[in-house]
């Protein structure tokens, strides 16, 4: 009997699987980026036949890229086009534009100085613990299981 | 002449004539209905929509940037068009707002739209915060000229701390909080969606729900500790009925229960209790999320550490606060505590909110435009004609402009 004894802590912990550094920043910046999210869903009207009010997004983009050479400023509202740049994309250019003297890059705010304050990710209390396997924070026991069984490993970025 | 005054904000627009008392607040976003596939809203046709549940919104903001052209144009085609505004392009000067560090090409684009697609007359191209401190000088020069003013603009997309000597932004000490009240909006509603229902679709609602109830608290810990309470001891939680645009046409807080705390019938409710001021809490501590920057407090202390030692107590004793998150109850009150307790004892504070900090931009829009100096700030169409985008360039950058 005595050799079958075994700590189920021990066993428990051999088996748990735990996200390394990189998984946890990359699941800190994934959340970050949802807080910047305008719509959570795809668009609702993504099926529909647009009718001819409606913008026809992905059409002008087409037609762009299509159209080899366009004379210059002949149309109207291909200013649309022209100056169709994503943020990254003009935040690059003003890298290159604009390396020194205040820009929008400059003027972000430093990091704070005083320590990061945590609060459970169950329930928005201040905690006092991390999860071991994930890094999130929890208050107590209760609030532990219900981060496991809901949150901890079971979607991984 | 009219003068047209747009305050082109990333969560709404603030647009009216000069001569208008108050500007029209236009959503600056097409919205799609989930439950009405007939149709889109442009801008304020959002008011005609009697379902704002699970609104799917096509922004031209990005990270507070006008990236979106397409969309922007069809909410300003909206807003020019005799439904709104009814302007006579020809015979009208405008007054376009643009953030701090606009992109260059940003700003041509809106050169190029105001002069060539519309027509309009001339341009003038500026800041919310720098017409808020023009207004707040003028309003003031009453009780002695003002050396400096600092302007808190906490609107949608970000924050900004801007120092202003006399009427002339200080470029290299302007500080960026990136929290604004969507960041607030789509955390408010992760939280909610994963302790109580799934709101990740109603930004509408939820938005409004923190209108409703969220406040900056002035006693964090303090307040933390009255949301663990349970019963009537604790004085935070409040139940709030989600709207259902069939019987229930607006969210809003259910009276103090009589009979249990159960919701009865078909109503959903969201109990708020902590989520009411910790979600706020993102603007004094971008860092309880994991955005690593300072919060708006520490932010303006950065700010002054970064003018003129002179200066600094003149910025410190004429604070000025504006945008959509003012609003929030507390805000002052949470920001003059912070900076009290970390500025130093020599210094006096002052700080203050105008009536309405929303529209408090667009008003100083409009008493700029009878500035004897406004018509030589301007380009005319004429000049852009001629000179294109330099002459914009020269007139309207912030670092060109030498202090007066």
């Amino acid at each position: 009997m005595a050799d079958k004894r075994e700590s189920v802590r021990i066993k428990d912990g051999q088996q748990m699987r735990i996200l390394d550094e990189a998984a946890r920043r990359r699941r800190q910046r994934k959340a970050l980026e949802a807080l910047e999210k305008d719509n959570f869903s795809e668009d609702p009207h993504a099926d529909l036949k647009m009718s001819k009010k409606a913008p026809k997004f992905e059409e002008v983009m087409e037609t762009a890229s299509t159209s080899g050479p366009k004379k210059k400023r002949k149309s109207r509202g291909d200013f649309k086009l022209r100056y169709r740049k994503s943020f990254a994309a003009l935040l690059e250019e003003e890298h290159m534009l604009n390396k020194d003297g205040p820009s929008y890059i400059t003027a972000c705010a430093p990091p704070s100085k005083f320590p990061d304050r945590h609060f459970c990710a169950v329930c928005g209390f201040p905690s006092a613990y991390t999860c071991v396997q994930c890094g999130a924070r929890y208050c107590c026991v209760k609030c532990l299981g219900t981060h496991q069984d809901t949150r901890c490993l079971k979607y991984t970025a | 002449m009219a003068t047209l005054i747009l305050d082109n904000g990333a969560g709404t627009a603030k647009v009216g004539f000069s001569t208008d008392n108050e500007p029209r607040i236009i959503p600056n976003c097409v919205t799609k209905a989930k439950n009405v596939r007939t149709r889109i809203f442009i801008g304020d046709q959002i008011d005609e929509c009697k379902d704002l549940s699970s609104l799917y919104y096509l922004l031209p903001f990005q990270k507070g940037f006008l990236v979106n052209w397409e969309i922007e144009k069809q909410v300003w085609d909206r807003m020019f068009s005799k439904d709104v505004c009814q302007v006579d392009f020809n015979e009208t000067a405008i007054i376009v707002t643009e953030p701090f560090f606009n992109f260059p090409s940003v700003g041509e684009a809106i050169n190029e739209v105001i002069f060539e697609e519309y027509q309009f007359q001339s341009l003038h191209r500026t800041q919310a915060p720098t017409l808020s401190c023009y207004k707040h000088q003028k309003d003031k020069e009453t009780s002695g000229s003002l050396f400096g003013t600092l302007v808190v603009e906490s609107g949608y997309s970000f924050s900004h701390i801007v120092p202003f000597l006399k009427n002339k932004p200080l470029k290299e000490a302007i500080v960026r909080v990136n929290v604004g009240g969507k960041v607030l909006t789509n955390h408010l509603k992760e939280v909610i969606s994963y302790r109580q229902l799934m709101v990740m679709d109603e930004t509408y609602v939820i938005n409004q729900m923190k209108e409703d109830v969220c406040y900056v608290s002035t006693h964090f810990n303090k307040d933390m500790n009255i949301a663990r309470l349970k019963g009537p001891l604790n004085t935070i939680s409040r139940d709030y009925i989600l709207p259902d645009y069939t019987h229930i046409k607006r969210g809003h807080v259910r009276p103090p229960p009589q009979d249990g705390g159960k919701s009865k019938g078909d109503e959903q409710m969201i109990r708020m209790n902590n989520e009411r001021f910790s979600v706020p809490e993102l603007l004094f501590k971008p860092s309880d999320v994991g955005i690593q920057e300072m919060g708006i407090s520490e932010g303006i202390m950065h700010c002054l550490s970064l003018v003129e030692t002179e200066l600094a107590p003149h910025l410190l004793n004429n604070v000025v606060i504006t945008g959509g998150n003012a609003l929030l109850p507390g805000f002052q009150d949470r920001l003059y505590q912070d900076v009290r307790s970390m500025a130093s004892d020599d210094y006096d504070v002052g700080m203050s909110t105008p009536k309405n900090p929303i529209t408090y931009p667009w008003h100083a829009g409009c008493d700029f435009s009878l500035d004897p100096n406004f018509p030589s700030m301007c380009v005319s169409r004429h000049e852009y004609e001629e000179h294109g985008h330099n002459i914009c360039s020269q007139k309207f950058n912030v670092s060109s402009t030498s202090p007066s």
